[in-house]
């Protein structure tokens, strides 16, 4: 007797937590006029970003507007602040940011919050969380760095080697991110044999970071790596290895574009290099901001969603990060010879 | 006088702008005539505004100062390192405003003493106050100020009004004084006009030069501070760019780039329709190249359309 | 005589650089090891092709009393589009590229040039205004894409690193070959043909040539498009050093080229200075910050506050020696004057 009520009251416990921990399904053709934000326009991962982001508006059929504004790349931080303040004036339901500001957006950000706009941030937060709900991360910026220790490791070999790393600009918070921690992995004893040399930025500019690269080679004469965690800079470098001949002696790698760097990895300036799909960043962003826009989930840790194709998310706690929220996406693609070409297409 | 009529010819063209653009957006846009917007469009672009009103001085007087930007991000990022590493924020304002000082000091000594033409140094000048910008802030973003700077910074305390706002007010109402109704002022045109000839009636040029290029370092410091306030974190590229958007804002409000000619009169209303056909555009989601490049087209035209009236005069003059 | 003694200043001025360059790679070798050799030549010699070519083009507009803001974003349209028509079309022969550059590059020049000459506006408004107008252009026309090194014909990508010949290590490139020769060609243009001479006449003195019976109009306009179309060929240089290109290239370049022209000593109020001095001082500019670079004690973060330091200094000895040596050589005509009276 006991035990049948034991099991039938577990049953019922069962039954109740299976109800809440429900996994929230995007109801289709609720309205939100919402916003997508990159760093600056003109770049073209921003633009499939905006694939994606377009591709979720349509399959979820939301009657309102999905509008992809960006500033000049001459003015992104004061063009971002402009648009995330003119968004709010507007009236606009939500907005989805690629943050280029650091901590200067946060104001505005805040402004925005407290007039019922829903902020979410993808690809690169806002540092200190405010203002913003939720941040849509491409990958673990913590795992980041230990993918390019990783990288770094496998391209010097077990033999050992010096290596530098090329940014793109000093302001910017993703990159220094990932910097920070690639240094932190760096302490793990199975690095040991490799050693960063120096941090170096080329503004994501080609002319800076090519004589950056130069640069480098010449101030460190056993260089064998440079890591460029910048879509600009990987380019950049590994062109300048070609033109002065180096490939065989300085390896580039880092984060990369397959389409920019499909030459580079077949005649081996590149050999590994790491990146993410924005379309489907672009997608994944799009449907979170829609369902806390809609009001289908509230956006704090522990809910869970559907984002259509791409399945199930759950809202946690950044760890990266002191403050704030975060949906993980999904895992790095490591490009070589064997996978770049058809990435290329 | 001819320069009257060539003002008022620019000026005029100028308000018949502005007007089209504030009717254009009211129609365009709900949301444009609201306080809420106005305040909003100013307080976007205010640093950038407030440079202007010494920027018309500048260029009035046939010069140029092209490293307030650049100032602007040193005091800012100096403002932010100074309260980094504990000093009291009084001390930090004031040693950030003696640091313009310093720079505007600084580029009159070469530009007076050394006689080196204002282009070439505050060119130099623009790379080297950012560079300072640079060492001090390197990497990082500095976010130490207290809650009631940032308070000044973003919130109104006057009516709807921020603080930048009515500090804009203040120098505005300095600016059309000491230009319209001072010696100085007039000094600031003679020079522009012709400097040997100013000389030799005794206005004490390198004086009032130095005077300029102090306070537009001054200027600078100040707009570097309340951008701090506004955005409540400085980093080493605050401020990139912004000299080419002042520049733009004088000269289109009809301040000749030989010097001489020009009002602040005329400087308010170019500032007014920059403010307005931006904020309109973006409202309307048109996007930022797309406005700079209207932008470029109004600056171009309306330097066209005082020429084209006085090729149209002489046509008909030599048609009669 | 008197044509002799107007040519003095500038190849002063000339030495003045030569002896600043040298200076500079004096002090660099003593701080930097391992750094005077064949490879630093290699390295500056290609980064300054670039520049020195741009800043050739703004001497022209210089000269002229005007200036020319828009050369950044002539630069980036002219790389893009010259990119993306040898990305559709890999076949095409090497020497239309480059016309192309220079034809898009000089239509664009031309632009401003007509503003500038025909409709009387101030050439720093106008270029102000284009340099928004091209840019917008740019990324208009691109529509985001990349011009991607992949598509890119064989002979563009190896552009950079082909020499026209070697000892032992030092190369002489063939874009820096190109560089020389538009530095040979335009110093003759400027120094031997009445064209040249008239270009001085204008900056120096506008009225005076307009009543001497100049062009003003036309002339005006062909240094825009002189300007307009080296910017292009920069382009087209631009495109070969970099392959990618996408709608931030160029960004900046009017500022360095108007930096390099006056720290070559071209009077930024026209009617003086010279092509070889516009070189040095791209020359000049380019080595300082190749060798900020690699100043181990440096940190990054100084390199520019002491770049502009540097500028400004160049500037002024070259001007306090200018100054020195107008006084010596004023006193020298004057004694001279009786002589040729006597005659």
């Amino acid at each position: 007797m006991t035990k049948k009520f034991l099991a039938m009251a577990a049953a019922a416990l069962l039954a109740s937590s299976g109800l809440v921990m429900a996994h929230t399904i995007a109801k289709k053709g609720m309205k939100a006029d919402l916003v997508l934000m990159p760093k600056f326009l003109g770049i073209l991962v921003f633009d499939q970003a905006n694939q994606g982001a377009q591709e979720a508006h349509r399959e979820l059929q939301n009657p309102g507007k999905l509008e992809f504004l960006g500033p000049t790349p001459e003015n992104s931080v004061a063009g971002q602040i402009e648009i995330l303040t003119t968004a709010t004036t507007q009236g606009q339901d939500g907005i989805m940011i690629s943050n280029n500001a650091g901590d200067q957006i946060a104001p505005a950000a805040k402004a925005a919050r407290s007039k019922g706009m829903t902020v979410v941030t993808w690809d690169s937060p806002i540092p200190s969380a405010e203002g913003e709900q939720l941040f849509i991360a491409q990958v673990d910026f913590n795992e980041t760095g230990t993918v390019m220790a990783d990288m770094a490791l496998n391209i010097i070999g077990a033999g050992g080697g010096e290596f530098a790393v090329l940014s793109a600009s000093p302001d910017a918070a993703n990159q220094n991110a990932w910097i920070a921690a690639m240094k932190e992995a760096l302490k793990n004893p199975k690095y040991s044999a490799i050693k960063l040399v120096d941090v170096v930025y080329g503004d994501d500019q080609s002319e800076k970071s090519y004589n950056q690269a130069l640069a480098l080679v010449d101030k460190y004469p056993n260089l064998q790596l440079i890591m460029a965690p910048t879509t600009v800079g990987i380019a950049a470098a590994a062109k300048a290895m070609q033109d002065e001949g180096l490939c065989d002696k300085v390896k580039t790698s880092g984060l990369g574009l397959p389409a920019e760097m499909v030459s580079y990895t077949m005649n081996g300036c590149a050999p590994e290099f790491a990146l993410w799909s924005f379309v489907d960043l672009g997608y994944l962003s799009y449907y979170a901001t829609y369902l806390i826009a809609t009001g289908q989930i509230e956006g704090i840790a522990g809910e869970t969603f559907k984002a259509g194709r791409m399945g199930y998310y759950t809202i946690e706690k950044d760890p990266t990060r002191a403050e704030g929220l975060r949906v993980l996406m999904g895992p790095f693609t490591v490009y070589d010879q064997s996978n770049v070409e058809a990435a290329s297409k | 006088m001819n320069v009257w009529k060539h003002l008022r010819s620019w000026e005029g063209f100028l308000g018949l702008v502005l007007l089209l653009t504030i009717a254009i957006n009211a129609f365009n846009s709900d949301a444009f005539l609201s306080i809420d917007n106005q305040i909003n469009l100013f307080s976007l672009s205010i640093e950038k505004v407030i440079i202007a009103l010494i920027m018309a001085f500048i260029i009035i007087n046939a010069e140029i100062d092209l490293s307030v930007a650049s100032m602007m991000g040193l005091s800012a990022c100096a403002l932010g390192w100074l309260v980094d590493s504990g000093v009291g924020m009084p001390m930090a304002l004031a040693l950030c405003l003696i640091i313009g000082m310093a720079g505007g000091l600084f580029n009159g000594f070469w530009i007076t003493f050394m006689k080196l033409p204002s282009l070439v140094v505050t060119l130099a000048m623009l790379i080297g106050f950012r560079g300072l910008a640079r060492v001090l802030v390197e990497d990082r973003s500095i976010r130490v100020f207290p809650k009631w700077f940032e308070d000044l910074g973003q919130h109104p305390i006057l009516g709807p009004f921020p603080l930048a706002v009515l500090i804009f007010f203040l120098l505005l109402l300095v600016a059309v004084g000491v230009l319209r109704f001072t010696g100085f002022g007039r000094y600031v045109y003679v020079i522009g006009i012709n400097q040997d000839m100013a000389r030799y009636s005794g206005i004490h040029v390198t004086r009032v030069k130095l005077i300029l290029f102090t306070a537009s370092g001054i200027i600078s410091a100040l707009a570097g501070i309340l951008f701090a306030a506004r955005l409540g974190s400085v980093r080493g590229d605050m401020g990139l760019g912004f000299e080419l958007d002042i520049i733009t804002m004088v000269l289109l409000g009809g301040v000749s780039i030989f010097g001489g000619s020009g009002s602040i009169f005329g400087v308010i209303l170019s500032i007014l329709i920059v403010l307005y056909l931006r904020n309109g555009m973006s409202l309307s989601n048109i996007t930022g190249h797309l406005q700079t490049g209207v932008i470029g087209m109004l600056l171009i035209f309306s330097a066209m359309v005082p020429n084209l009236k006085s090729y149209w005069e002489s046509l008909q003059a030599r048609s009669s | 005589m008197n044509a002799l003694q107007g040519l003095r200043p500038e190849k002063l001025r000339e030495l003045v650089l030569l002896l600043l360059i040298v200076a500079v790679l004096v002090f660099f070798s003593s701080m930097i090891e391992n750094y005077l050799n064949a490879r630093l030549f290699n390295r500056v010699s290609a980064s300054v092709a670039l520049m020195a070519v741009l800043a050739i083009g703004q001497t022209m507009v210089v000269l002229t009393r005007n200036i020319d803001l828009s050369v950044g974003s002539i630069v980036g349209f002219t790389a893009y589009f010259v990119g993306q028509q040898l990305s559709q079309n890999n076949e095409m022969h090497p020497v239309l590229a480059i016309v192309m550059a220079v034809g898009v590059g000089a239509l664009m020049g031309g632009i401003n040039g007509v503003l500038v000459a025909y409709c009387r506006i101030p050439s720093i408004i106008v270029t102000l205004g284009t340099m928004a107008l091209y840019r917008t252009l740019l990324v208009e026309y691109s529509d985001a894409q990349t011009v991607l090194t992949v598509n890119l014909p064989r002979w563009l990508l190896n552009l950079p690193s082909l020499n026209v010949f070697s000892i032992d290590r030092l190369h002489l490139r063939v874009m820096v070959l190109g560089m020389i020769a538009v530095v040979v060609l335009f110093q003759i243009l400027l120094r031997y043909t009445s064209f040249g001479r008239k270009l001085y006449a204008i900056g120096s003195n506008p009225e005076a040539a307009r009543m001497a019976g100049f062009a003003n109009q036309r002339i005006v306009l062909s240094a825009f498009l002189l300007c307009g179309a080296l910017a292009g060929l920069t382009g087209f240089m631009f495109l070969a050093r970099f392959g990618n290109i996408t709608v931030v290239a160029g960004i900046g370049f009017e500022l360095k080229s108007v930096a390099a022209v006056v720290v070559g000593g071209v009077n930024i109020f026209g009617g003086s200075g010279s092509v070889v001095g516009a070189f040095l001082g791209a020359a000049l500019i380019d080595l300082l910050e190749n060798s900020l670079i690699r100043w181990l004690q440096i940190s990054e973060f100084w390199r520019d506050a002491l770049l502009g330091l540097l500028i400004l200094t160049s500037v002024a000895t070259d001007s306090v020696i200018m100054k020195r040596f107008q006084g010596y050589w004023a006193r020298k005509q004057a004694q001279a004057v009786p002589e040729t009276q006597e005659r």
